[in-house]
């Protein structure tokens, strides 16, 4: 399966998610999702859902507490302007949070799909166009310089009485300090690759290559399996679900 | 015949633009590789791990002339970020991708100042023109005196003296310090799901002394000065300041000033001006701060080259940045003073004044922490070496 | 339209968005600013102000894509990037020489981070209430939500309670994200912008 494959497969499964299938629609799509994952993903599963609980459990829980706790009803008993119960309200909540935790599973799964590769590799996999590529191998690379940069220009700013390690009305006067400290030194970094090493290299030139001629076709392998029984979930359940038609 | 050019010179004499002209002209080279003096200059900017690095410049096909530089093992490290390595790690990096890229050429502007002797005598043995490789190369290098064996001497003139730099004279009319004692005893730390940096570490810094902190890249410099200025606290353990307790974690740091390797990350304005202020106000309930007047420290920055207080920080050159990160510690205000790297891109006059100026601290009670790999810097400055590593610090 | 210098510095700008939050993290401050990154950018690129649109989207797209993984729930507010790169790059562009001055006049200063960051933020509200009351039910996980919360127990529908809430928080959160940028902008040296310029 290419990446671009894994990525189609789960932009059908997410938008299938939003679309808000009925519970039979539900269940057709986690058949696929389990499939793709047994089939594609296997042990790194576990992973993704780990992943995918440590982002949406503690929202469900606020969650829970807004619209259980303080609100106490549903949205559609709002709308019926009806008392409605806290039942009805963990219900939507639940409802809601399923399918976040179904959305980010799958987006994990499918980046752990090629978890293997680095970040050049599954840049060079994807199709997009060579300035985009260009564009997110820079931003990576960059990212790297300015984490590196947060973490020094932080011990100095403390060391400088500028900031504090705990909150305090200080850092919230100068903590825009470590923001400037932090972007002026990536900003002399990249002026200085690009008045000196890139040009005299010709660096960039070896991007393109490094990044370009990744996927001679967009879909490959197991992705011709993959897309049209993705595709062909998509049809049942818009069709059994999401538009039913004259019962 | 392969052209080996050796750049010599003051600093603002013109090395790099004579360098940089070099490596432009193409009867020198089509395309050179180059590491420049500035912090991740060694690094293409163009990947998120050692393997993204090296596969950028590796040559396609593999048509070698010459050996791969290979000193450090990079393999176990391919998913690591490269800007997590030390700064001679990443030129070690750097000489690596270039030792197996299809450059013909390769320029090097002071960067190889940042390795340590073995390292830097294995590079230089490298591009030893009598060896394997027969590009060309340019080299500018404060710790090589011409003339060098098999290198052509391009020497420069001294350039302006509107950034002349004395660290000398900053320190010359300072009041004595007895600077208290930083001490630590039964010393633990470790990183949350990390290994043991520290386990059980005691010793005693005192007043008036140097010490050199060294120790393998993660051996724990970074993470004894951030304990020591409060970024962090230690899972077990006291730290005392004269005596007394002291808890910078909690009440901030009001023992060490620090001068960070890249100048680029201490600075708190974007003009000396900003920085100086800012300073002055977090630590004006120290008397000894209260003293740096305004005016003073506009006088000391002169002597270290500033041409302005008001001059935009980022817009001066790498080395004119270097020389202000000196000020505040070297301006008295603290009573410990900590310098990673501060001789990197310096030449042979400034680095032995800064040395001189070092020592005058000390004498007048300062105490100092440096780190540095350049050992005839370190040699001109008497001193105590803390070995850092396998979970403790060792006093030698 | 995306010469190196720009990419650059849209790669500069994701990057800051990015990052933004481990700032945020360290300094113990309890706000989330996600497009620091996208202002600077359309501020970098004035005059030109189509550049400016564009680089500021390419800036919040890498930024958006590079963070899926951390933050699945960025790409949702795709919609609100385009929003504000565009209002930076029609709006926030024209008060570049107001923010770069020397010496710095406070009162048009503040001033123009005040309409600038508000108009911004009303925009930013109105974009992205439908997937806030859609696609989370109303509720994010930030303190908004409480706003939200307080909203629906007096009657109100969702999609109301959600926009009403959207308009009291993101101006204030959208004039904060002005000034942070107005002041990097600020102290950005003269040379990026000349480069910029000559692309």
């Amino acid at each position: 399966m290419t990446l671009n494959g894994a990525i189609a497969v789960a932009f059908i499964m997410i938008a299938l998610a939003i679309a808000g299938p009925g519970p039979r629609g539900f269940a057709v799509l986690l058949v696929l999702a389990a499939g793709f994952a047994i089939v594609e993903v296997r042990g790194a599963t576990w992973t993704a859902l780990r992943r995918a609980a440590v982002v949406v459990v503690p929202l469900a829980a606020f969650m829970g507490f807004i619209w259980v706790g303080i609100v106490g009803r549903a949205p559609a008993e709002i709308a019926a302007d009806v008392p409605g119960t806290r039942a009805a309200a963990l219900i939507h909540v639940l409802s809601i949070c399923l399918r976040l935790f179904f959305v980010v599973t799958v987006i994990q799964l499918a980046v752990l799909r090629f978890a293997h590769l680095t970040p050049l590799q599954f840049i060079r996999a994807l199709a997009l166009p060579v300035t985009a590529k260009r564009l997110l191998v820079l931003t990576l690379s960059l990212i790297e310089t300015l984490r590196h940069a947060i973490d020094r220009a932080h011990i100095a700013l403390i060391a400088a009485g500028t900031l504090t390690r705990r909150f305090s009305s200080r850092n919230v006067i100068h903590s825009w300090r470590l923001v400037q400290t932090v972007w002026l030194s990536a900003v002399t970094i990249a002026l200085g690759r690009m008045r000196d090493k890139w040009p005299i290299e010709n660096t960039l030139n070896l991007l393109e290559r490094a990044v370009e001629g990744g996927n001679e076709k967009i879909f490959a392998g197991d992705d011709k399996i993959w897309l049209p029984v993705s595709l062909g979930a998509a049809v049942v359940i818009l069709v059994a679900d999401v538009f039913p038609g004259p019962s | 015949m392969a052209r080996r050019e050796l750049f010599s010179g003051l600093n603002f004499s013109g090395r790099s633009a004579a360098m940089l002209a070099l490596l432009r002209d193409g009867s020198f080279a089509r395309e050179c590789f180059y590491i420049g003096p500035y912090a991740e200059a060694a690094l293409s900017g163009l990947s998120a791990t050692i393997a993204d690095e090296i596969e950028i410049y590796r040559a396609k096909p593999a048509s070698l002339g010459h050996t791969a530089f290979a000193p450090i093992d990079f393999a176990p490290l391919a998913r690591r970020e490269p800007q997590t390595l030390s700064g001679g790690e990443q030129v070690l990096l750097a000489l690596h991708c270039f030792s197996l890229s299809s450059y013909a050429a390769l320029g090097i502007d002071t960067a190889l100042e940042q390795l340590d002797r073995a390292n830097r005598d294995a590079a230089l043995d490298y591009l030893d023109p009598r060896k394997d490789f027969a590009g060309n190369v340019a080299l500018i290098d404060n710790r090589l005196p011409p003339p060098q064996v098999g290198w052509h001497t391009i020497d420069l003139p001294a350039g302006a003296t509107d950034l002349d730099c004395d660290p000398r004279r900053v320190v010359a009319d300072l009041a004595r310090q007895i600077a208290p004692a930083i001490a630590v005893s039964d010393l633990g730390f470790r990183y949350a799901r990390g290994r043991q940096i520290f386990q059980d570490v005691s010793l005693s810094l005192e007043g008036g002394n140097a010490y050199r902190l060294a120790g393998p890249n993660g051996a724990g410099k970074t993470t004894l000065l951030k304990l020591l200025v409060g970024v962090i606290a230690p899972s077990g353990g006291k730290l005392t300041l004269g005596g007394a307790r002291y808890w910078p974690w909690r009440h901030g740091n009001r023992a060490i000033a620090l001068a960070t390797q890249n100048p680029d990350h201490q600075w708190c304005g974007a003009t000396l001006a900003d920085d100086l202020a800012r300073r002055r106000s977090a630590f004006a309930r120290h008397a000894r701060v209260g003293s740096l007047a305004k005016g003073r420290l506009a006088k000391l920055a002169q002597l270290l080259g500033a041409p302005s207080l008001d001059a935009h920080l980022y817009e001066l050159p790498l080395a004119a940045r270097k020389r202000l990160s000196w000020l505040w510690p070297l301006a008295g205000a603290l009573p410990w003073v900590m310098l990673d790297e501060p001789s990197i891109g310096q030449d042979v006059n400034t680095r032995s004044r800064l040395a001189a100026a070092i020592v005058r601290l000390t004498a007048l009670g300062y105490g100092v922490l440096f780190v540095t790999h350049d050992d005839d810097f370190a040699d001109r400055i008497p001193h105590r070496v803390l070995a850092i590593g396998d979970a403790t610090i060792r006093m030698n | 339209m995306f010469t190196t210098p720009r990419l650059v510095v849209i790669a500069l700008g994701a990057a800051l968005n990015f990052s933004i939050g481990s700032i945020v993290y360290l300094v113990k401050l309890p706000i989330y600013l996600d497009s620091i990154g996208t202002i600077l950018v359309a501020l970098l690129l004035a005059p030109d102000r189509k550049a400016a649109f564009f680089c500021a989207w390419a800036a919040a797209w890498a930024g958006t894509a590079v963070s899926a993984l951390v933050n699945p729930f960025l790409p949702w507010f795709a919609a609100s990037d385009v929003a504000v790169a565009a209002i930076s790059a029609l709006v926030t562009i024209r008060a570049t020489d107001i923010f770069r001055a020397r010496p710095l006049r406070p009162v048009p200063f503040v001033a123009a981070v005040l309409v600038c960051g508000a108009i911004t933020g009303v925009v930013a509200a109105i974009v992205s209430a439908p997937v806030v009351a859609y696609v989370f039910g109303g509720v994010t996980g930030s303190g908004s939500a409480f706003v939200v919360a307080f909203f629906l127990k007096t009657g109100e529908q969702l999609m109301n309670a959600v926009l009403l809430s959207g308009l009291a928080a993101d101006p204030v959160d959208k004039v904060l994200q002005v000034l942070l940028a107005a002041l990097l902008y600020r102290a950005t040296p003269g040379e990026l912008i000349t480069v910029l310029r000559k692309a």
